[in-house]
């Protein structure tokens, strides 16, 4: 069971600063994804975790141990690579030992290991062949065995599934959130995939240009995302983002976009530029106070994704697979009020809450 | 005429060329050299008469042939043994972020792009016993009292040569393995680093085995190549001391144009593609079973 923490991690590699003052408390035994678009400073962040790379500045530690310092091999953490690195000239037994070897393990200690392992991961009849007689799915789990094996305190993933196929990603997908359920061990985990991160991880750091911006559940994630590059980063189809201003109406407030009005019941300033997040299932088409304009409609068997045209913008809604819309069609809809976001001018969260509009 | 004759007769058409190309700078030198080997010829009239095997019996009932033979594998296990280490350890300096790495990895080229005839006069006023340089430093350091003869005495004959035969061909090595080098990934010894694994232990397990096939490759060629080696040996020893550093090539030319024995000269050429004909079979053979 282990700890893991940055503390005010940053990492420059000459003038180009990939991660910057990275604060992260990862709980023992939790599986946690770094997610962000390519570039976003999620694999630094890892390599130096794993001790391949060492922080410019800030403290790494294991359950309270400062690793900076540690070579990779004595940190007790395995790693899998997006490559998965198996050794191309060993067989699979040989590589699933390796790591036992370099340590001393005698070998009758590491055929039991090995046995067992191969035999958690169904590689038992592979143990023989060489890694490039191997399907990209046995690579993989070769190379979660040879991590496996050593029984590290902490599990690194390094984007492991990018290289498979939809259909197998999605099972082995299934079998690491099995494997984790049974080993409880920390594992972080590196993705670009808002899927992967969304489904397997107990936790989700979401990063953007070397900065953290939202470490949360999943759920947190979705429904209170902490800014702009959250809202839209996670979820598919994005969120829906509208640009307008709180102006006075009535007795409070409301946000005007065009022939759009929403009344706000608490929060907020007048004259305050606000940008406006609606998921695509909080949109209702077919009754409510506004309009919009059919442009797309993608049938995709178990739902509907439509684009509509209102105040000016494209909306993207789900509907029901059975809708019957059509392009050009003119039809009212509703958006789910206690659902909206709302994002100040530099794309923070505004704790606004609107009130369920009856028509404007 | 069947569509597939069709084809069958342009095919044999498109690789006529090659063949006969083939036939004429491989084929017939070959089989001239055995016929040759056959025949007692005199090598300015080149007129002779028919030995049958005499050619052959005489030279593996001769010392000198056998002799010769030792020179050879003794100057091409030499030098190939010190290419191989120098190269290998050379290409992985220089796979490293040195700061003149470009330049360095041009200089290293040097010795195999300048001439043989300029780099054996060079080396030979370096050897040379009364003014050359090695003995002055060597004097001068006091690691020996009298200067020494470096080309013109046993062993220091041979240790010249396979010196100089280092020298001037593990650049070939350093080129063949710094470029299967760069294509050895980098996650390879990330998971070797993190599997416990040692500088030492990552270029046994990692970067040997990699180098495996390129190796083969190198040992094969430069194994034929100094084997068969007449230019640097010839300039630098002449095959002396007397004939201990004349090797099998040396022994060809002496034969065809010094004893005027073309016949002669031919049967040692012959076995001497036997001898290398053995050994790349059991080395392929040896390659193969690992």
């Amino acid at each position: 069971m282990a700890e893991v923490t940055f503390d005010k991690v940053r990492k420059a590699f000459g003038s180009a600063v990939a991660v910057r003052e990275l604060d992260l408390a990862i709980r023992s035994g939790e599986f946690v994804s770094l997610l962000g678009p390519s570039g976003c400073g999620k694999t630094t962040t890892l390599r130096m975790l794993a001790g391949l790379e060492t922080p410019t500045s800030g403290a790494i530690s294991i359950d309270g141990t400062v690793v900076n310092e540690l070579a990779p091999a004595k940190r007790d953490i395995a790693m899998v690579f997006q490559s998965y690195a198996l050794y191309p000239h060993m067989s699979v037994a040989q590589n699933i030992a390796y790591p036992l070897k370099k340590r001393g393990v005698s070998r009758a200690d590491r055929d039991v290991r090995v046995a067992a392992v191969a035999a958690t991961l169904q590689l038992g009849a592979l143990l023989d062949r060489k890694p490039r007689q191997l399907s990209g799915g046995q690579q993989q789990r070769v190379a979660l065995g040879r991590a496996l094996v050593r029984d590290p305190r902490v599990f690194l993933l390094d984007e492991p599934l990018s290289n498979l196929d939809a259909k197998l990603r999605a099972h082995m997908r299934a079998e690491l959130i099995e494997l984790h359920r049974r080993i409880g061990k920390t594992m972080v985990y590196v993705t670009h995939d808002q899927l992967e991160a969304m489904t397997m991880s107990d936790r989700i750091a979401v990063m953007h240009d070397g900065v953290l911006q939202q470490f949360g559940t999943p759920k947190e994630v979705y429904e209170t995302p902490a800014n702009l590059f959250v809202a839209s980063f996670i979820g598919s189809p994005g969120m829906n983002l509208v640009k307008g201003e709180l102006r006075a109406a009535g007795s409070g407030l409301a946000f005007v976009r065009g022939d759009l009005s929403l009344p706000v019941a608490n929060g907020g300033t007048a004259g305050a530029a606000v940008t406006l997040g609606v998921r695509p299932e909080d949109i209702t088409l077919g009754a409510g106070p506004f309009a919009c304009t059919i442009r797309v409609v993608e049938p995709t068997g178990h739902e509907t994704i439509v684009m509509a045209e209102a105040a000016g913008e494209t909306l993207v809604a789900r509907a029901a697979p059975d809708s019957q819309l059509v392009p050009g069609q003119v039809v009212p809809f509703a958006v789910r009020a206690q659902r909206l976001h709302a994002f100040d001018a530099d794309g923070r969260r505004l704790p606004l809450v609107f009130a369920q509009s009856n028509g404007a | 005429m069947l569509l597939s004759s069709q084809y069958a007769a342009l095919g044999v058409l498109l690789i006529a060329p090659t063949v006969l190309v083939f036939c004429a700078v491989i084929v017939y030198p070959l089989v001239s050299a055995i016929y040759l080997s056959l025949f007692s010829i005199y090598t300015p009239t080149l007129q002779g008469k028919w030995v049958g095997l005499d050619n052959y019996a005489k030279l593996l009932a001769s010392g000198e042939f056998w002799g010769a033979l030792r020179v050879t594998l003794v100057w091409t296990i030499g030098t190939l043994v010190l290419q191989l280490v120098f190269g290998i350890a050379l290409a992985l300096l220089l796979h490293q972020n040195l700061v003149f790495r470009s330049l360095a990895r041009g200089l290293i080229l040097f010795p195999y792009f300048v001439s043989t005839v300029v780099a054996v006069l060079v080396w030979r006023w370096l050897f040379n016993d009364l003014y050359g340089i090695l003995n002055h430093v060597l004097l001068a350091a006091g690691l020996i009292d009298m200067p020494l003869d470096w080309l013109g005495q046993m062993p220091n004959a041979m240790v010249s040569l396979i010196l100089v035969g280092a020298w001037k061909y593990f650049p070939f090595v350093v080129i063949t393995v710094l470029a299967r080098l760069q294509t050895i990934p980098d996650h390879l010894y990330e998971a070797a680093e993190m599997d416990g694994a040692g500088p030492v232990a990552r270029f046994f397990d990692v970067t040997l085995p990699q180098l495996r096939d390129v190796l083969l490759v190198v040992i094969l060629l430069r194994a034929i190549w100094d084997f068969k080696e007449f230019d640097l040996i010839w300039l630098m020893t002449g095959g002396g001391p007397v004939t201990s550093t004349q090797t099998l090539p040396l022994l060809v030319y002496r034969s065809a144009f010094g004893l005027n024995e073309m016949g002669g000269a031919s049967a040692v050429a012959v076995l001497m593609m036997l001898v290398m004909l053995v050994f790349m079979a059991l080395y392929i053979r040896a390659q193969r079973q690992e």
